[in-house]
């Protein structure tokens, strides 16, 4: 069942964005709305700004045009302690340094909602104790990061991005790494961060179908332009798909959860 | 990390007991208690020993170490490079070529000119490569590089000092740069602690945000932290402590590098830790170096800076690499 | 560490195609500045002078000056160059540090602290002794280290191999230093050495060495493909068949053969190792099978040219190259690495 995403007031909103790296232009006159308390999906081909688009409305590059609306505020407004109260980010590939534990990586979570010289506060250490408990990190509080599998260590990283307790959360390929059982488990993570936590989530997703099944608003990119944007069975047709991925496919019905399913021809 | 830090805190004393006690007039364990204690007269020659030549040397031994090891620790953390030492910042190659000018160009110099033409080679130094690696922000790739492009330009200029200039002239400036505590006060000892003293306590309270810099500067941006102010923070503050290391007592190296990696090892990640315990390595390296090279072939006083080189690298080898082991 | 700054160049350079044109056009320019070196000096020699003293030496004078003295020299500075240059590149890749060079094998301290010894013990003599002393100090080193490195309980990890090499260097230098410090007499014979010079090269020198820098000049262009692969990292490198440990240890072989002698016949340089490789891939990208090449031409050149400057600017026959390699060297480098370096906005 659709819902008219225009009813619902953006959380983060691009209006005009150009970026570029150096004299590359990689993404021009982009307008882009994150409706809030919804899980919103970026998909689109390798190269196609998703990863840049993520880090620009992060904070993490400025844009060379335009402005990137949180709250209606522009975010080159906020400083950056403000920012990362509100937007947490996960990058690509985060490296740790050597030696950390899984309960040490958590607790630089909180680093924003400390003052310079504020003690460690039972705030501090229940938001570590639940994004832990919420990523099933829990057990693994005092192992090395370095000793852990890939999978046990991508929901260590998460649960630093939840301890944070931003409203808004930003995920660059968060599925990386993790075999599917695991796959499922974040994405059932993140719906109940969205419906019980009212958490605005945005992902950086390559599997198509993952994004249909799960996000409630799909942005197709190409070329960093926004192919098409709307709720997954609006927006996964076979058009789109033969326009973004330059795939021929069909587009089924998901037996399961009734959301659209492409099988590639 | 108590116990270790007491186990740590135990050898120091023991080191600067034992350099209190030895060295050509040895102290029995009584007259070193009773010349402490002030039951001796204050003039006698155990009392002058002690108070006017043991005791400067042993904790400018210690402060030395002490400041090496926290800026090598503030370094690690900002440039994200095992290799990285104060010396990528230039500092120990600016404070070579100053006082290699000094003491060549000007032949006989006062003093207290080759420690301040030191300080202020290494802190111009460290300014000229922060200012030249900053476009529109740092990076510690940038830095480094600019690091070692001036460098081997001082470099160059130190060697060209000592290719060409009066040997007598280079012998002096090497033996002031191999790094030294011989000529100590307890004038110098408390200028040097009141120097250190703050900027010590600032890196100390900064340690969280030396944690959150050592991700990255992405992960460390996306956190809130402003990476280009603290680390140009934490470069002024590495320049004030190993500049004031190196003016005080030359350049002793190896400390700066190999402390907070053994800190490190022995207790954690966090930078709260790390930061007195590496302290506290550096103290006694640089005590025991100073200690040893009285020693070991006495009359003839080996510098601090070459003991720390010749025994401290070994030792820390065998440290590092049975640390390893254990943990697997 | 390394990568981050040559991604984004190798496209430039790659889309116009201009590497060849370019490696040919600085082959060209190492060409004329050895011609410009031979002809040059307290006597101007003609060219054509220049090319019959080596193709039909009639032992006059002047031919004698260009083959005895010049050729000899320039030749010298020709192979110290581009050995030091490919071995910096090399280790920088092995490594995975932009910090790395020759001298972290203790290349430079273990030669040093030969020449140092002998000198010591046995008096103070001619250069030519000491190559062999040299070239072994500075194996024996480097061996040493990778054996530290290796033998590590982490393996052929690439951080015990910088702390290895650390903690030898710093030992062999503070050996030197302990030595020098007391002996003035070896600290006036050793000092023009330690500052890198070609002055006084014979031909004998230098075809002593020249077959292990060839041999290791060839070696490393070899490598290029597999440093490219070890320059992915380790996972990356695994996954793609790669032996690892075994390429890491032919790579430093090729390191030790080639810095080992350059260090040998022209003392320790440690400004070329550590900053030609860098200069090169700020210029044409990351890609190794052109660093290589490139770093062993321009390596070559800047030596050449800094030796000449030496005696041109200074007027002096000894000036240490190593200090004008560095000045000619320095300021360019400072600007690449400001210029194209890590980003920023």
């Amino acid at each position: 069942m659709p819902v008219d995403e225009s009813n619902r007031s953006a959380k983060i909103a691009g209006r005009g964005v150009s970026i570029a790296y150096g004299s590359r232009r990689i993404v021009e006159d982009l307008d882009l709305v994150v409706p809030e308390r919804r899980f919103t999906a970026l998909v689109g081909p390798n190269g196609s700004g998703k990863s840049t688009i993520l880090r620009t409305f992060a904070g993490l590059m400025r844009a060379t045009g335009g402005s990137i609306l949180l709250d209606g505020r522009s975010i080159a407004t906020l400083g950056a302690r403000e920012m990362a109260r509100r937007v947490g980010v996960l990058l690509q590939g985060p490296v740790a340094p050597e030696g950390l534990t899984v309960r040490d990586l958590v607790q630089q979570g909180r680093y924003p909602h400390r003052s310079l010289f504020g003690r460690w506060s039972e705030a501090d250490q229940a938001a570590c104790e639940e994004a832990m408990m919420l990523t099933g990190t829990t057990t693994l509080a005092d192992t090395p990061l370095d000793t852990l599998s890939g999978g046990q260590r991508q929901r260590a990283w998460i649960a630093m991005t939840l301890a944070q307790q931003s409203e808004v959360l930003l995920l660059d390929e968060p599925t990386t790494f993790l075999d599917l059982a695991h796959q499922i488990e974040l994405m059932n993570l993140i719906t109940v961060l969205v419906r019980d936590h009212r958490k605005t989530v945005v992902a950086v997703l390559h599997d198509l179908n993952q994004a249909a099944r799960y996000a409630e608003h799909v942005v197709l990119l190409k070329d960093g332009r926004i192919a098409a944007a709307g709720h997954p069975s609006d927006v996964i047709s076979q058009d789109t798909i033969a326009d973004v991925f330059g795939v021929r496919s069909m587009v089924i019905r998901d037996p399961v959860a009734g959301t659209p399913l492409c099988v590639p021809l | 990390m108590t116990r270790c830090l007491l186990v740590l805190v135990i050898i120091l004393a023991g080191l600067v007991i034992a350099s209190l006690a030895l060295g050509d007039v040895a102290l029995s364990r009584q007259d070193l208690w009773e010349t402490l204690t002030g039951s001796h007269d204050r003039t006698s020659r155990n009392a002058m020993i002690v108070f006017d030549l043991r005791l400067p040397r042993v904790l400018l031994a210690a402060l030395v170490g002490a400041a090496l090891a926290t800026a090598g620790t503030i370094t690690l953390a900002i440039m994200r490079n095992p290799l990285a030492e104060p010396g990528v910042l230039g500092i120990n190659s600016g404070a070579a070529v100053a006082v290699m000018a000094v003491i060549v160009l000007l032949q006989d110099p006062p003093a207290l000119l080759p420690p301040v033409a030191g300080f202020a080679g290494a802190a111009a130094m460290a300014a000229a490569v922060f200012l030249l690696s900053w476009r529109g922000g740092t990076s510690s790739l940038r830095i480094i590089l600019t690091g070692i492009g001036l460098g081997s330009l001082a470099g160059a200029a130190t060697t060209f000092l000592s290719a060409f200039g009066d040997i007598g002239d280079v012998q002096r400036a090497m033996i002031w740069l191999a790094g030294s505590v011989y000529d100590a006060s307890l004038a110098k000892v408390r200028f040097l602690f009141l120097w250190l003293v703050i900027p010590l306590a600032l890196a100390w309270m900064a340690s969280r945000e030396l944690d959150l810099i050592r991700f990255g500067d992405d992960t460390a941006k996306s956190f809130g932290q402003p990476v280009d102010r603290t680390r140009g923070l934490m470069i002024v503050l590495c320049t004030l402590i190993s500049g004031a290391a190196v003016a005080a007592a030359g350049l002793i190296g190896f400390v700066g590098l190999v402390a907070p990696h053994v800190a490190g090892r022995l207790v954690g990640p966090s930078h709260a830790r790390i930061l007195p315990v590496a302290a506290l390595c550096g103290a006694i390296l640089v005590v025991a170096a100073d200690l040893l090279g009285r020693l070991v072939i006495a009359p003839v006083q080996i510098p601090a800076g070459i003991v720390t080189g010749l025994i401290g690298a070994p030792f820390f080898a065998s440290l590092l690499w049975k640390r390893r082991h254990a943990r697997g | 560490m390394i990568r981050p700054y040559g991604m984004n160049t190798a496209r430039r350079m790659a889309n116009d195609g201009g590497r060849p044109l370019g490696l040919l056009l600085l082959f060209c320019l190492l060409v004329a500045a050895v011609l410009w070196s031979l002809a040059s000096g307290a006597r101007h020699i003609p060219l054509a002078t220049v090319w019959h003293a080596v193709v039909g030496f009639d032992g006059s004078r002047e031919h004698l000056l260009v083959m005895l003295i010049r050729l000899p020299r320039v030749l010298a500075a020709v192979l110290a160059g581009s050995a030091l240059a490919v071995s910096g590149v090399i280790m920088q890749v092995v490594t995975n540090n932009p910090l790395a060079s020759p001298g972290l094998l203790g290349i430079n301290a273990g030669a040093a602290f030969a020449v140092v010894l002998v000198m010591t013990l046995f008096g103070t003599g001619t250069g030519d002794v000491y190559m062999w002393y040299a070239f072994g100090g500075a194996g024996a080193a480097a061996l040493l280290v990778h054996g530290m490195g290796s033998f590590g309980p982490s393996g052929h990890s690439t951080i015990g191999l910088v702390i290895a090499g650390a903690i030898v260097a710093t030992f062999l230098t503070a050996l030197t230093s302990a030595i020098l410090i007391f002996d003035q007499n070896t600290l006036d014979a050793v000092r023009l050495w330690t500052a890198g010079s070609v002055t006084g090269r014979t031909m004998a020198q230098n075809a002593a060495v020249a077959p292990y820098i060839l041999t290791g000049l060839a070696a490393g262009l070899f490598l290029g493909r597999h440093l490219v692969t070890l320059s992915l990292g380790a996972e990356a490198a695994r996954s793609l068949g790669q032996n690892q440990a075994v390429w890491r240890s032919v790579s430093i072989a090729v390191v030790i053969l080639l810095a080992g002698s350059a260090v040998s016949l022209a003392g320790p340089i440690g400004f070329v190792g550590l900053v030609v490789p860098h200069i090169v891939r700020l210029t044409i990208g990351a890609d190794y099978r052109w660093v290589l090449p490139f770093s062993a031409v321009g390596g070559a050149l800047l030596v050449v040219v800094a030796d000449l400057a030496g005696r041109m600017i200074f007027g002096s026959q000894d000036f240490p190259v190593g200090v004008t390699t560095a000045l000619i060297g320095a300021p360019f480098f400072l600007w690449l690495a400001r210029s194209r370096a890590g980003g920023g906005s």
